[in-house]
């Protein structure tokens, strides 16, 4: 179809080896992909991308002329700079929800195993649940792990709420950091507060100063950063275990011809934990003997997939913009999703093939999929029949159809603050040092999903190799952590595309250059993070040398990470443009007026090539700033490298 | 005699243009009541993306001579009396596509349309919303057109300007006077144009 069979080079869209062969056979069995559908939709509405479209009322729906001859003001009489501050606050808000959503559904597991209610859930990490307790001023005295349990959860219940006058993990933060919220007024409140307050806010004829739209836009991305994310990371430490280093694999070829193959898709642990207990059990294994496979393999997709991948390691299959060509593997029995970046083609490719397709959240449900809703109570029971299912499935499977295109890339996951820290030897001075000396200059979380819009990973991997090569450190999390550990940058190997001095860190710390910390909620790890380095050095967060980037972004919840953390004080570059070019004010605002408030700022720069220089220059800045020795740095070559970097030499 | 004039530099890629010509080719002439009627009424021009994924709205140029009425063996199609509009007789067109084979645009197109015999798939082209023009409005398409990438005007005023901005353009300083069009639509368009140079790496 379309842009399959339209004389493209498979090239153009990819640079996975995985991706271009799966391309190709899509073609062949006539599979629609994501990248037709996109060339489909060309030309996209130029009212749309400009952010100059509102159909927030029925007074409208109306657009405002770029070019400025036509209509300047929606009927109510907003102008650009109104129109495009209140679409991209309802993007914040969105992106917040979801976060803070996922959240709650592990607050509610949390309840749930502390009714003992929730058979095959537990305390997987009572230590954090003790740290997290004393932090959250639990009264400890008393209470067995599950009273405690039961305890955090009800005191994170209130985060939710309109109970407090700030969020409980505002206090991780910086103290300089506080005070520039409360100077702005952009301290987070409640987490489903500052949602319910943005939407009110862009209702018709509520605010309508374009500035103060977008300072509630921060303060509800704070409210997602510092509130509804971090709860679900720390909530998912508590019941499936705090992650450790440990060895795995990525890509397609983590898929197995001789077992029955069972990839988990989503966002939330609470569906994909339970899943790989039942993985496990031995009765199933032996069932899928009995079927002719030599056992069950269970592999990740997007941050579900990052979420086993970091505590258990279960091999990771692929980001976003694998999800459909997985399937056109044909070696897939069974794929179990939650919610959350889960394309409603799925069902529809699924249907070229056998693969059984489940949805499993009360709120996520998509065409052509099997619904087996997923509750703490009977969740175990639920998995447990699903295994059996695709062990079904695997006998439906057609060899002729079955194509695994690649061999498994190795890689080392696992690195939590709490790791990371271990592995320093229990406290952040040896990184300081290493920044301070210059061994590394500093370090940029690349962080976001894939978008047809960017040639896939292209971006993502560009950007990490030009940054480790220039002794930046990277963190990564979400499709981005996909990316590089197909291309191998978690492997042992990668670190001798390490500048010298961050090889020698590597060395000495025994870790790759680019370090895996997790899903797009784990991105608060990276707050934590910061905020420790900071309060280590007695600075602020946006004193550091370090940035945020998210080189292939198409999501919501991307948007309102990246207000979190340019809010937060990290400026952060984005690949695709987001809606916001109808209002100069805004792009000003957004790309250099903050810097004077919050001391970031976004960047967008689609060619990664020059997102990297940016990058380093910030840094390089900043290192000044700090009294630390600073280096030049050169334009980026009109001419860039090779997408692909070489294998690296195990 | 005024006539729809394409500026593709202002085109956005929207397509409501070609909601709003289907909708002016209706029987209800509203937007929901055509959604429902059958046949649905297609639209006369077409929105494609050019090799930056710009927009581009592709309309029957109404040639003289027109190859597609050159090419007509019933002899369906003709230019309507008094005007420079080239218009499709449903009667006798007999579905061949001898007049798209013809057409160098690409603009014409075959389907049911309510003023041809009913079950009859006729050729249908732009015919410059004659109906609307003789209530006195302009062309459905340069109506919706907010972005001004359609405008109905006499010839001569826009060649008239185009001399002018043609002029200005190769003035000796002309970069130093140079007013962007629109400072939103170059950014946009910039980042579009980077993203799109990433394919071919």
């Amino acid at each position: 179809m379309g842009a399959n069979g339209n004389g493209h080079k498979k090239g153009e869209f990819s640079i996975t080896q995985d991706a271009q062969a799966m391309l190709v056979k899509a073609e062949r069995d006539q599979v629609e992909t994501v990248w037709d559908r996109f060339q489909a939709q060309q030309p996209s509405c130029g009212f749309c991308e400009t952010g100059l479209s509102c159909r927030i009322c029925a007074m409208g729906p109306c657009r405002i002329d770029p070019f400025g001859e036509g209509p300047q003001k929606g009927v109510c009489g907003a102008d650009a700079d109104i129109m495009v501050a209140r679409n991209l606050a309802r993007m914040i808000a969105a992106g917040a929800a979801s976060h803070s959503d996922h959240g709650r559904d592990l607050v509610e597991t949390l309840t749930a195993v502390a009714e003992g209610k929730a058979e095959g859930y537990g305390i997987a990490d009572p230590d954090k649940l003790q740290a997290l307790a004393a932090e959250w001023g639990v009264e400890v005295e008393g209470k067995d792990e599950l009273a405690l349990a039961g305890a955090l959860a009800y005191a994170m219940e209130e985060d939710y709420g309109m109970r407090k006058k700030a969020l409980q993990y505002v206090t991780r933060a910086p103290a300089k950091r506080q005070e520039i919220w409360a100077g702005l007024g952009i301290t987070p409140r409640g987490i489903d507060r500052e949602t319910s307050e943005m939407m009110h806010r862009t209702h018709m004829g509520v605010d309508n100063n374009w500035v103060t739209i977008l300072l509630q836009g921060l303060r509800n991305s704070l409210a997602d950063g510092w509130g509804g994310s971090m709860i679900a990371t720390d909530v998912s430490d508590v019941l499936f275990g705090t992650p450790q280093p440990h060895a795995s694999q990525a890509n397609l070829g983590v898929l197995k011809e001789d077992h029955v193959n069972i990839a988990v898709h989503g966002h939330n642990p609470v569906v994909s934990g339970t899943v790989l207990q039942s993985v496990e059990k031995e009765e199933l294994v032996a069932a899928a003997r009995e079927a002719g496979a030599a056992g069950i393999n269970l592999v990740g997709l997007c941050c579900t997939g990052n979420e086993l991948l970091m505590r258990a390691g279960v091999p990771q299959a692929g980001n976003h913009l694998m999800t459909e060509l997985i399937l056109v593997t044909g070696a897939l029995d069974m794929m179990i999703a939650d919610y959350q970046c889960i394309m409603p083609s799925l069902g529809e490719v699924a249907g070229c093939y056998h693969t059984r397709m489940i949805s499993t959240s009360d709120k996520a449900q998509f065409p052509r999929f099997d619904h087996r809703e997923f509750h703490p109570e009977t969740a175990q029971a639920t998995a447990d029949q699903l295994v059996r299912d695709a062990i079904e499935a695997f006998k439906n499977r057609n060899p002729d159809k079955v194509n695994i295109p690649v061999e498994p890339m190795d890689q080392t996951t696992g690195f939590s603050i709490e790791a990371i820290l271990g592995a320093l030897g229990g406290t952040p001075e040896p990184l300081l040092d290493a920044i301070k000396d210059g061994t590394i200059r500093g370090a940029v979380g690349v962080v976001g999903c894939n978008n047809p819009k960017i040639k896939h990973d292209y971006a993502h991997v560009t950007l990490m190799r030009r940054l480790i090569e220039n002794d930046i450190l990277v963190v990564d999390t979400g499709c981005a952590a996909v990316a590089s550990a197909k291309a191998g940058f978690k492997n042992a190997a990668a670190k001798e595309w390490a500048g010298p001095g961050l090889r020698k860190i590597c060395d000495a710390v025994g870790i790759p250059p680019v370090l895996h910390l997790g899903s797009c909620v784990d991105n608060v790890r990276i707050l934590t993070l910061l905020s420790a380095l900071a309060n280590a050095l007695g600075v602020d967060i946006s004193d550091l040398p370090v940035a945020g980037s998210a080189p292939e972004w198409y999501s919501e919840k991307a948007v309102a990470i990246g207000a979190y953390f340019v809010a937060s004080g990290v400026t952060t570059h984005l690949g695709p443009m987001p809606p916001v070019a109808g209002s100069m004010n805004v792009v000003g605002l957004l790309t250099q007026g903050l810097e004077e408030h919050v001391g970031a700022t976004f960047a967008v720069e689609p060619d990664p090539e020059k997102a990297a220089v940016i990058l380093m220059k910030h840094i390089e800045a900043k290192r000044a700033a700090l009294g630390l020795d600073s280096r030049e740095v050169g334009e980026a070559a009109d001419t860039a490298a090779p997408a692909t970097p070489a294998a690296p030499v195990a | 005699m005024k006539q729809v004039i394409v500026h593709p530099e202002r085109c956005v890629g929207c397509m409501q243009c070609m909601t709003a010509c289907a909708t002016a080719h209706s029987t209800s002439k509203t937007l929901i009541g055509a959604l429902l009627e059958e046949p649905r009424p297609a639209p006369r021009i077409h929105v494609g993306a050019g090799l930056e994924d710009e927009g581009f709205p592709n309309r029957c140029r109404h040639c003289d001579p027109a190859p597609c009425q050159l090419g007509c063996l019933p002899g369906a199609i003709y230019r309507a009396k008094g005007s420079n509009t080239v218009m499709v007789d449903y009667d006798l067109c007999i579905n061949c596509a001898s007049c798209a084979m013809a057409c160098p645009y690409g603009v014409i197109r075959f389907a049911e349309d309510p003023k041809a015999p009913p079950g009859k798939t006729v050729a249908v082209k732009c015919d410059n919303c004659v109906e609307r023009q003789a209530q006195g409005k302009v062309p459905a398409c340069v109506e919706t057109c907010f972005a001004g990438a359609l405008t109905f005007e006499e010839p001569s005023e826009a060649m008239k300007r185009r001399t002018g901005e043609v002029a200005a353009s190769i003035s000796l300083d002309a970069a130093a006077h140079r007013v962007p069009l629109s400072a939103s639509w170059d950014l946009q368009s910039e980042m579009k144009r980077r993203q799109k140079a990433l394919d071919q790496r």
